[in-house]
């Protein structure tokens, strides 16, 4: 099963310094091991018999999980403060609807991996340096093409 | 399958350096057939893009084997010559490998797009770029800067937009990757060449340092490009510019000048927002280029840092608030309420016009972005509650009314967020009194519409124009989401109940004056209830419609909620459970009953399900529960027996000790003894046998099926006994150096029986410790057997008579096994064995019984010192004196080394000692707790430690976050997790603001707990020390006066000789017990031998030491009792009795009947000499027999008064 994650722990701190070196925004190096395991037990625990879509929640403390199951993919947002869990579901919303507009249908591994390269650009443009950015499908469409946000 | 690809993905993924792009998800993918593959190819160069067979492994472990040396020259090499050949590269390198499902290299990738991009102008290369190289590189997280020339090469030639976007996609990727760390942030695919790269910087490599002011330089330059064709263009670029490391002060001066010179362009016309435009199409183009620019100039200026004191940062962030981009609108707002955080007037001042009602403020309510009416709620919240402006109660009002407001969006999240706002939770600080006033608000004001708002929502509640109660509107809301399918909703809204329950429990613990939640919020009768929308037909809560109509309160409305919240328990999903369950925690005041919280958290853990951190999470609310209300540590102790009996193996030791612990200090006298039962009874885990004597033992055989789980209830139950140890003492309130039976009361109890009862009735909880350590020392697991060795030896040592030597006996039992013996067949082996010597603790128990053996013995000679200088009238000489009071010190000593006692109190000589010991140090200038200047016990270290309780505090603070965190260690994110937690945050704030005050801090002990070494118990020393000084000084303060005056006036009787009879009539009764320790014990031994008599088997068995002892005793007696003045004791005849020795008077109170041979039967009024008492009985004589014939024996205590 193919998993592709997204995090985007937003701290406070990082947009004041806004340096973000990784993905992990935030998120020291020897914690994402501790994050691996725990979102793949996660997925392995509660992910078996999921609908495609269906919504999971879980939490750690103070930042917030939410996770779904598309096609063969399973997807994790993770975030913290004012991303917490309904923002991280319409956050999951919009990316498994961009995900599935480019793949046309809920992904296969195969068509997945056909498309990875405007999928990498789609969640460019949702997630910019850790903040959401756009939500609305069609706008995203035409940033991802290189066109301005709103035509004219 | 799935599993195991998935594992080795993430492996991966996580691996990965996570490039720049926080967006794109990294992938690794991989066909599951192939998961080893992948593995495999993770540490090479090349990675499998699809099916990898068999052939392509071999390929890259031979990959492999190439030096990353050789690798890059290659690559370059051939990049080199493939852009001279230029023109037919891309078919062989690609296309044909991909359709045989080779792998792609990351060094093929490279070669690709150097080669591509000297060709970019041919629609193939376009095309080979777009579709295979560019999507393939997405996969590795690190673009090496080595590509940066010919990705800005293509994008200053290329034309096609797809293209172009990969660029800036892969430029800000590039400049994101943070220079010092660029490889090491991550792991994940590892962009193999990257690692060659960066070793030969020094050499002459393309490095990061090289590209960086390049990408910059050139992006700055499309970024400032003023085209309108080419804005498109810009907004990229300026989106890749955001990426480039902000540490760098230049760049990030560079960065704002673009971005500030953009908003003066586009921002400063007048702006005219026509309400349902957003994002959409429309308008003239000329006004939708600069809505463009201003979307890509505010996202841009939300990226980088703050700039708190820069006013034309402000004033641009309030003018986005008017743009026509709803993302802008969103981004400008969060720019305003972070800069409202720092300085809340001036962000008041500059809102000043938008505010206003028709503003653009109130325009964001219908903006169609749930996050920018999240900040909305944010800044007002901020705003409304900022002291700043406190003289502008006008400004204020606005916002708060804009908050309200914000509480009837349809969206969830807004409306959750404006309802955090009211309860006045901050980001992650913890403010009673905000908390407080937050409930306050919630409960008591009104939501009064604005009379301009025509159309505000699809609310249709909100057809009544009539105020509302905030506290209804809530309600409403939280009950139809607790409807809800959806597990994020259901989730959310449990934290909010919780919140709510913080923010309540607050507003008690603040004592609000009216908080009365009988009050009824439904002064208006309101109509239109009835048309609640979220009611919707069948599921509608009856209480919901049973409420139309009625008076409603606050508790009505709550306890409604209440049932929907509880209902919520069915939810599958293990974290909503959780949250429901800390809601439910939080809303439970101290005086409602809990049962229903205690039987839906039964019912929950017995669901395997629950992960263990989730379950220690629960426990820590519990803590912070606790902290918001002490009140109700029994109940919470109580439900964190639950947890100790349901799932011993899940949850942490330490965590349940902690909450133990501190629900023990907040019970308060009162409460003591059942906080102490609550822990007691893990030890009869599980399942719980009441009144078996073998309770433990089937905690080894039941959990034996699963060794960790075993592990874990192993563990908990050591914690237990050892807990007992420790604090027994403190819950029972029993010291030795405040007892109030002398050793010699209890000596001549011998009869086990008699002195377990006496014991259980003069202080229940100790004695039902005692009895379940006794259970434990000889019946758990090698290790609880060992901490409770320890743990009985600590209250022997702290406790008085009779506990002291109840232990003593049973310790020698223990060692000889001779309670083994008796109680093998009451409980069956676990399988261990037992050792040589019984229970096998004889080497670890002979210390123990040896420093109470020193202790008795001491105590005998002592006696029989005493005794002799009372008989011949001699005064201690300076000698003697100094050898007792060596004694006494060396016997500290040791005793310090088993536990912590107070030095300048603790007297293990008995009480009896004290005068002289006293005598001493007065002529020899030695204060009493100077007892560290002694070289003896500077030699031992422990002086350090004891009388050093400043530093012990601030040790703990750091012992306790690795304690408290260390149960998060499986998730291991301490330092990012830690700081947020509310959990974890209160803990520590508990243990940091109470540390000093609460009597017992000695949480962190847990550490050394389970361990046998001195140095360990140095340690436990070290840290209880503040505890227990804290204890000392308390008693100093108010029950030790008692009894060191009767300590005193028995000592100096003694001193003195029995020449000063009058000391004795003098005292009050209440010392009786004290002061008549000694010579009572002659009187016991010739009035009341019986008891002696009867002493039945248990003594037969003790060690010879102990025996000898007695018999010392014996033979010390035989002396006086030949002196002229003691044989009067050893005689019942009452006429030889003068009353010069003993000269107690009472009355009888009542009528008794005596009950057996040694009690005597009295008469109300009757007069009587009371000779001493003994546990709760007064040894009497009488003038003339009585109605039995008898003159002399035992009767109650409260049947006599003394007079």
């Amino acid at each position: 099963m193919l998993r592709l994650r997204l995090q985007w722990p937003r701290l406070f701190f990082l947009t004041f310094l806004g340096f973000h070196s990784c993905r992990f925004n935030g998120v020291p190096a020897e914690e994402r091991l501790h994050w691996r395991s725990f979102l793949v037990k996660l997925g392995a625990d509660n992910l078996k018999h999921a609908k495609n879509e269906e919504l999971f929640v879980a939490s750690h403390k103070s930042v917030y999980i939410v996770y779904t199951v598309l096609g063969d993919i399973c997807l994790y947002v993770v975030g913290k403060d004012e991303y917490d869990e309904l923002a991280l579901a319409e956050a999951i919303f919009v990316i498994t609807g961009s995900i599935k507009d480019i793949c046309k249908k809920p992904p296969t591994e195969r068509t997945f991996l056909d498309k990875y390269g405007k999928i990498c650009l789609t969640l460019d443009e949702i997630v910019w340096k850790g903040i959401l950015e756009n939500t609305d499908k069609e706008r995203i469409k035409r940033l991802v093409r290189l066109k301005p946000p709103t035509e004219f | 399958m799935a599993d195991s690809s998935g594992t080795t993905l993430m492996d991966l993924i996580t691996a990965d350096p996570g490039p720049a792009s926080s967006a794109s998800g990294s992938t690794a993918n991989a066909t599951p057939s192939s998961a080893t593959a992948s593995a495999a190819a993770s540490q090479s160069p090349s990675v499998p893009m699809t099916t990898t067979s068999s052939s392509s492994l071999g390929k890259t472990i031979l990959g492999e084997k190439k030096s990353k040396r050789a690798t890059l020259m290659q690559i370059q090499n051939e990049t080199i010559s493939a852009a001279k050949a230029a023109l037919q590269p891309m078919k062989t390198n690609i296309m044909p490998q991909k359709q045989k499902k080779k792998p792609v290299s990351y060094s093929q990738l490279a070669r690709s797009i150097h080669e591509l991009a000297a060709t970019s102008d041919q629609k193939s290369s376009q095309k080979q770029l777009v579709h295979h190289v560019f999507p393939k590189l997405a996969v590795y997280n690190s673009v090496d800067p080595s590509l940066a020339p010919s990705l800005l090469m293509l994008n200053q030639q290329c034309e096609d937009r797809t293209v172009l976007r990969y660029v800036y996609y892969y430029l800000a990727r590039i400049l994101s990757d943070n220079g010092a760390q660029g490889l090491s942030t991550g792991g994940g695919i590892p962009t193999p060449n990257w690692d060659a790269l960066a070793d030969i910087d020094a050499v002459g490599g393309v490095t990061r340092a090289d590209v960086v002011p390049r990408i910059i330089e050139q992006l700055s330059a499309e970024a400032s490009n003023v085209d309108t064709e080419f804005h498109a263009r810009r907004l990229q670029a300026l989106k890749a510019l955001t990426y480039a490391p902000s540490s760098n002060s230049d760049i990030l001066a560079r960065l704002y000048e673009i971005v500030f010179g953009i908003l003066d362009k586009v921002a400063d016309t007048p702006q005219k927002r026509k309400k349902g435009v957003f994002g959409t199409k429309g308008g003239d183009k000329e006004s939708i280029i600069r809505s463009n620019l201003q979307y890509g100039a505010l996202s841009a200026l939300r990226r980088l840092p703050l700039d708190p004191g820069n006013p034309v940062f402000l004033h641009r962030a309030v003018q986005g608030v008017s743009f026509a981009d709803p993302i802008a609108v969103r981004h400008a707002l969060e720019i305003i309420s972070e800069l409202a955080m720092k300085d809340p007037y001036a962000v008041a001042m500059a809102l000043g016009k938008v505010v206003v009602p028709g503003g653009a403020l109130q325009d964001v309510l219908h903006l169609h972005d749930v996050l920018a009416r999240v900040a909305l709620a944010r800044l007002c919240h901020t705003v409304s509650r900022a002291r700043a402006l406190d003289e502008r109660p006008d400004i204020k009002s606005q916002f708060n009314s804009l908050l309200y407001q914000l509480l009837l969006d349809p969206s969830e999240r807004v409306c959750f967020e404006a309802v955090l706002c009211i309860l006045g939770k901050y980001d992650s600080t913890e403010r009673t009194e905000e908390r407080a006033a937050g409930w306050y608000r919630l409960t008591r004001e009104m939501l009064k519409l604005p009379e301009n708002d025509s159309k505000s929502s699809k609310d249709k509640s909100q057809k009544t124009r009539r105020p509302q109660p905030l506290i209804k509107l809530v309600m409403r809301r939280l009950e139809s989401s607790f409807r809800s399918f959806s597990r994020p909703v259901l989730h959310a809204a449990a934290r909010v109940v919780q919140e709510m329950g913080k923010s309540r429990a607050a507003a008690f613990s603040v004592g609000l004056t009216d908080i009365d939640e009988g009050v009824s919020i439904n002064e208006f009768a309101d109509d239109d209830f009835n048309e609640n929308p979220y009611a919707d037909g069948a599921r509608k809560a009856s209480s919901m419609s049973g409420s139309t109509g009625s008076k409603e309160t606050i508790a009505s409305l709550l306890a409604s909620l209440m049932e929907v919240v509880r209902t919520t328990v069915a939810c599958e999903c293990v974290y909503v459970r959780a949250m429901v369950i800390k809601a439910l925690i939080w809303m439970q005041l101290p005086y409602e009953s809990f049962d229903e919280l205690e039987s839906i958290i039964t019912s929950e853990l017995s669901d395997p399900a629950w992960p263990a951190a989730l379950l220690n999470d629960i426990l820590l609310t519990l803590h912070a529960r606790f902290k918001a209300t002490p009140d109700m540590a029994v109940t919470l102790l109580e439900i964190a027996r639950i947890f100790a009996t349901k799932v011993p193996g899940k949850i942490d030791a330490d965590v349940l000790q902690l909450l133990w612990k501190t629900c023990l200090v907040g019970a308060g006298p009162n409460g003591k003894h059942t906080a102490l039962e609550a822990v007691t009874i893990v030890l009869d885990l599980p399942p719980p046998q009441p009144g078996s004597p073998s309770g433990v033992t089937p905690v080894d055989r039941v959990s034996a099926s699963d060794p960790k789980s075993a592990l874990a209830l192993q563990k908990l139950v050591q914690a237990a006994v050892w807990f007992l140890g420790e604090n027994a003492n403190y819950a029972a309130s029993e010291y030795a150096w405040e007892s109030a039976t002398p050793p010699g009361t209890a000596l001549m109890m011998l009869d086990a029986d008699k002195m377990v009862a006496a014991a259980s009735s003069r202080n229940p909880t100790l004695a039902g410790a005692l009895t379940r350590l006794q259970r434990c020392a000889f019946s758990g697991s090698w290790e609880v057997r060992i901490v409770a060795a320890q743990a009985l030896t600590t209250m022997a040592i702290r406790s008085g008579e009779p506990y002291r030597l109840q232990i003593y006996e049973f310790l020698n039992a223990l060692a000889q096994g001779g309670v083994q013996s008796q109680l093998s067949e009451m409980h069956l082996s676990n399988g261990e064995d037992q050792g040589a010597s019984g229970t096998g603790l004889g080497v670890l128990i002979s210390p123990m019984i040896k420093v109470l053996d020193e202790m008795y013995r001491a105590q005998d000679e002592l006696i029989k010192d005493i005794r002799n200088h009372d008989n011949t009238n001699k005064e201690w000489t300076d000698d003697e004196l100094k050898k007792l009071y060596e004694t006494n010190e060396k016997l500290l000593d040791i005793v310090s080394l088993f536990c912590y006692v107070p030095r300048a109190k603790y007297l293990p000589l008995g009480p009896i000692s004290a005068k002289l010991i006293d005598v001493y140090r007065t002529k020899h200038n030695i204060t009493a707790s100077t007892g560290l200047s002694d070289p003896a016990v500077i030699a031992t270290g422990i002086s350090d430690l004891v009388y050093e309780s400043k530093p012990a505090p601030a040790e703990s603070d750091g012992l306790d976050d690795d304690l408290v965190n260390a149960w998060a260690a499986n998730l291991g994110d301490d330092g990012l997790m830690g700081k947020s937690a509310p959990a974890m945050s209160r803990v520590n704030e508990f243990l940091a603001g109470m540390g000093t005050d609460a009597p017992d801090v000695d949480e962190e002990n847990i550490v050394s707990r389970p361990s046998v070494g001195y140095d360990d118990m140095w340690a436990k020393t070290l840290l209880e020390s503040s505890e227990l000084e804290e204890e000392d000084a308390r008693s100093s303060g108010s029950s030790s006066p008692d009894s060191i005056g009767s300590v005193e006036t028995s000592i100096s009787s003694h001193f003195g000789g029995m020449n000063y009879p009058s000391l004795f009539s003098s005292k009050p009764t209440s010392y009786g017990t004290s002061q008549t320790s000694e010579r009572s014990g002659g009187n016991r031994y010739g009035s009341s031998s019986s008891i002696y008599e009867g002493a039945s088997s248990p003594i037969r068995e003790e060690p010879p030491s102990y025996a000898s002892s007695v018999m010392q005793r014996h033979d010390s007696f035989e002396n006086p009792m030949a002196a002229p003045e003691s044989s009067s004791f050893e005689s019942e005849d009452e006429s030889r009795r003068n009353t010069s020795g003993n000269p107690q008077f009472g009355s009888a109170l009542y009528d008794f009947t005596a009950g057996g041979d040694d009690e005597l039967s009295l008469t109300s009024g009757e007069e009587v000499e009371i000779e001493y008492e003994v546990d709760g009985w007064f040894y009497v004589k009488k003038k003339r027999p009585g109605r039995d014939g008898k003159l002399a024996g035992l009767v109650p205590v409260l049947y006599v008064k003394p007079r």
